[in-house]
């Protein structure tokens, strides 16, 4: 089971002397499955209990980097790790089409909103629906929706 | 028409035949952009900001905006201090830049307002030794690290594999490949994932495809992170790249979200080479490039030209240029993989030349692909340094005391490296029911140099191979239980640590890199903190020791015997 994601930032108040966490704080790293970090080993893999599902990054995890981000003043990777939290519950083909959907000229404004919409509701991912409803606003000004005949 | 040749001197036919003159060279024509980074064309700097929102941009009004302008205004410039930071006079921000008493942190702090005609203004102030100066204080990890590219002529996964091996022994920390058919790539990638870590543990690998399938391998782990993410100055040629700042944006995001690590790639020339430069200088272009990565949150940028070098290099000042878009990209705070990765110049002195700005003061990432294979391997059209030229750069570390990346490995040492490459590829290619790899193939990898001394593969059945791989799924972590199965456990123990980090995402943060024992370095535990003499990255201690080492070093105490 995946565990949700958290709206905004909220967690251990972290700066840069907790970096890496891999190394310090490995008692806040988990996987999306749950398991520790420290459970990775080679024992466990040989034995079966990890999947590659194990090997992803958990949507707490980002915004635990997050934090550190931004206790370095780089407000903008911070933002980057706070949308890529919300995309953790995406599915990767999923994650592909949005991608190829946001390319000039491959939707109609409709079907970019739709996928905001989606990501509000379906993931609550809503700093990603901001950008995509952000992006649908300028394609149109400039000219760069889908040119079809059923709009 | 005839005309009366007058007779040439012989210094003329020796100048004429000196490998310099091979090279092109063009006039400036800055209407077309054909101009480094002194234009009339460029806008002047200017920045107005209104409730919140940045309203006017080097001189152009909001409702005028392209793309570029509305996201750069949006999500890179910081809103609160563009006014008054634009408003210093660029003499003193250029003079800061290289004045050792200025901290790097007060210079990301004014660089985070700045426009892109502004940051112009102040970076022409500068010359190449006030440039040097400059990327050794801004840099944004303190210690130098160099990536190396990785590839066959013919795709050959074994070759792959040892020269992997070998570039990680001697230094790099992170290795790239890429294709020439690039249905190979799952064999191709798997092969520098294994060979990588042979060499040394940690080394992070790269495969450069198109946008999306470079995402698939990366979520499946067969790739630790991505590079080839590009990125342009104007509107339309960003178009013809069939991209917008908001799909790289989301594409930072989706690599960010399964923890692989990321950089885009920009470069001087690519929108005048891809003919629509609008009329504006190279290194305006470019930075327009590095605040749109820098407003996507992406962590780092590979900038240098890159895969366009020959234009900027055909033009009065274009090195200068090229080294400037490096210090941008670092004063930004962007970790920055500075080029020296293509072809540049038939002349060694000139190849060289175009190398100092980024090695002497020590980049992220000096080249964003040196070449670990003879340049006819090289898959990226080959790159400004490569294998046959590993013996000079360890050299000229040595003279002048500079860190580039790499160290000097007697032979022993590299041949094993090379076999067990090649052995755990024959292995995980046999666990993993791939075409065969017979030990003629492995003898062959230890002792050969170039694509031509492998035995030939079959390369319908390696393409038939590489599909099985996509089709059945094969992750990274199934690399790691075929190496365990079959004896290679100390590189299943590397490569399952190298994916363990994206559990932990601090390969995210700005220029991490793995040392050898798998501790991130990133511009947050390493930060540079140069601040003058005495202080910042010093050559010294083991590490000198390592770089005074190369092939032949004659002995102090018997002038007899080399050390080495």
């Amino acid at each position: 089971m995946r565990v949700s994601a958290p709206a905004t930032g909220s967690g251990p108040d972290l700066g840069p002397a907790d970096y890496p966490l891999s190394v310090n704080r490995q008692d806040l790293l988990r996987t999306p499955t749950g398991k520790p970090i420290t459970a990775l080993t080679m024992n466990a893999v040989v034995a079966g209990e990890i999947t590659a599902e194990d090997l992803r990054i958990a949507p707490e995890t980002l915004q635990l980097q997050a934090t550190l981000a931004e206790s370095v003043h780089r407000r903008q990777l911070a933002a980057n790790f706070r949308r890529a939290a919300e995309l953790t519950a995406v599915p990767d083909a999923e994650v592909l089409a949005m991608y190829s959907a946001l390319r000039p000229r491959a939707s109609s404004k409709a079907q970019l909103l739709g996928i905001a919409e989606n990501l509000e509701s379906k993931y609550q991912a809503t700093v990603c629906g901001a950008l995509v409803r952000e992006a649908a606003e300028v394609y149109e000004r400039r000219d760069l929706l889908a040119r079809d005949e059923e709009d | 028409m005839t005309t009366t040749e007058n007779p040439r001197s012989r210094r003329t036919d020796i100048l004429e035949d000196r490998p310099v003159n091979l090279d092109g060279f063009v006039e400036e024509w800055p209407e077309k952009g054909l101009v480094a980074m002194e234009s009339d064309f460029d806008p002047q700097p200017s920045v107005r900001v209104e409730a919140g929102k940045i309203v006017e941009l080097d001189g152009r009004a909001r409702a005028d905006f392209d793309f570029m302008d509305t996201f750069i205004a949006d999500h890179a410039i910081d809103v609160e201090t563009a006014e008054e930071v634009n408003a210093i006079p660029s003499v003193e921000i250029a003079r800061a830049l290289v004045d050792p008493g200025a901290s790097r942190d007060e210079l990301t702090r004014i660089g985070r307002g700045l426009t892109p005609a502004k940051i112009l203004d102040v970076v022409k102030l500068m010359n190449v030794v006030e440039i040097m100066m400059a990327m050794q204080k801004m840099r944004s990890r303190r210690t130098p690290a160099n990536q190396a590219h990785s590839t066959s002529a013919k795709d050959n996964p074994i070759q792959v594999a040892a020269d992997a091996a070998e570039g990680a022994l001697r230094g790099f920390a992170e290795l790239e490949t890429t294709l020439g058919v690039v249905r190979y790539a799952p064999l191709v990638a798997i092969a520098l994932q294994v060979g990588g870590q042979v060499g040394r543990g940690g080394v992070l690998t790269q495969c450069a495809l198109e946008e999306a399938t470079e995402l698939e391998l990366g979520m499946r782990g067969i790739t630790a992170y991505a590079e080839t993410i590009s990125v342009y100055g104007t509107e339309s040629v960003f178009v013809d790249g069939d991209d917008t700042p908001w799909s790289k944006a989301f594409l930072a995001s989706a690599y960010a979200s399964r923890g692989i690590k990321m950089r885009f790639t920009s470069g001087t020339g690519s929108e005048v080479q891809m003919g629509n430069a609008e009329g504006r200088s190279m290194l305006y272009l470019e930075i327009r490039c590095i605040l749109m990565a820098k407003g996507a949150g992406v962590q780092g940028l590979q900038n240098g030209s890159i895969s366009c070098i020959g234009v900027p290099g055909a033009v009065p000042g274009g090195i200068r240029a090229v080294a400037a878009e490096n210090l941008i990209a670092s004063w930004m705070d962007l970790e920055c993989a500075s080029g020296n990765d293509q072809s540049f110049s038939h002349s060694a002195m000139r190849r060289t030349a175009r190398l100092l700005p980024q090695m002497l003061p020590g980049t992220d990432f000096v080249c964003s692909g040196y070449s670990a294979v003879p340049n006819p391997d090289n898959m990226f059209a080959g790159s400004n340094l490569d294998v046959e030229d590993y013996d000079d750069w360890n050299t000229i570390q040595r003279d002048l005391q500079v860190d580039g990346g790499l160290r000097h490995v007697r032979e022993p040492e590299i041949l094993q490296a090379r076999e067990k490459a090649a052995r755990a590829l024959q292995a995980v290619f046999a666990e993993l029911d791939l075409p065969r790899i017979t030990d003629e193939e492995v003898e062959a990898a230890v002792y050969a140099h170039g694509s031509e001394d492998y035995p030939e593969r079959d390369v319908l059945e390696d393409l038939k191979g590489a599909q099985s791989v996509m089709d059945r799924g094969v992750t990274g972590l199934d690399l790691v239980k075929a190496l365990e199965r079959s004896g290679f456990h100390d590189v299943a123990e590397n490569l399952l640590t190298v994916l363990r980090q994206r559990v932990s995402g601090d390969l995210l943060q700005t220029a991490a890199i793995l040392t050898d024992e798998f501790v991130p370095l990133s511009a947050i535990n390493d930060a540079n903190d140069y601040g003058g003499p005495g202080s910042g990255y010093r050559l010294q201690g083991e590490r000198w020791e390592q770089l005074k080492k190369l092939r032949h070093v004659t002995s102090a105490e018997n002038p007899e015997t080399e050390v080495s």
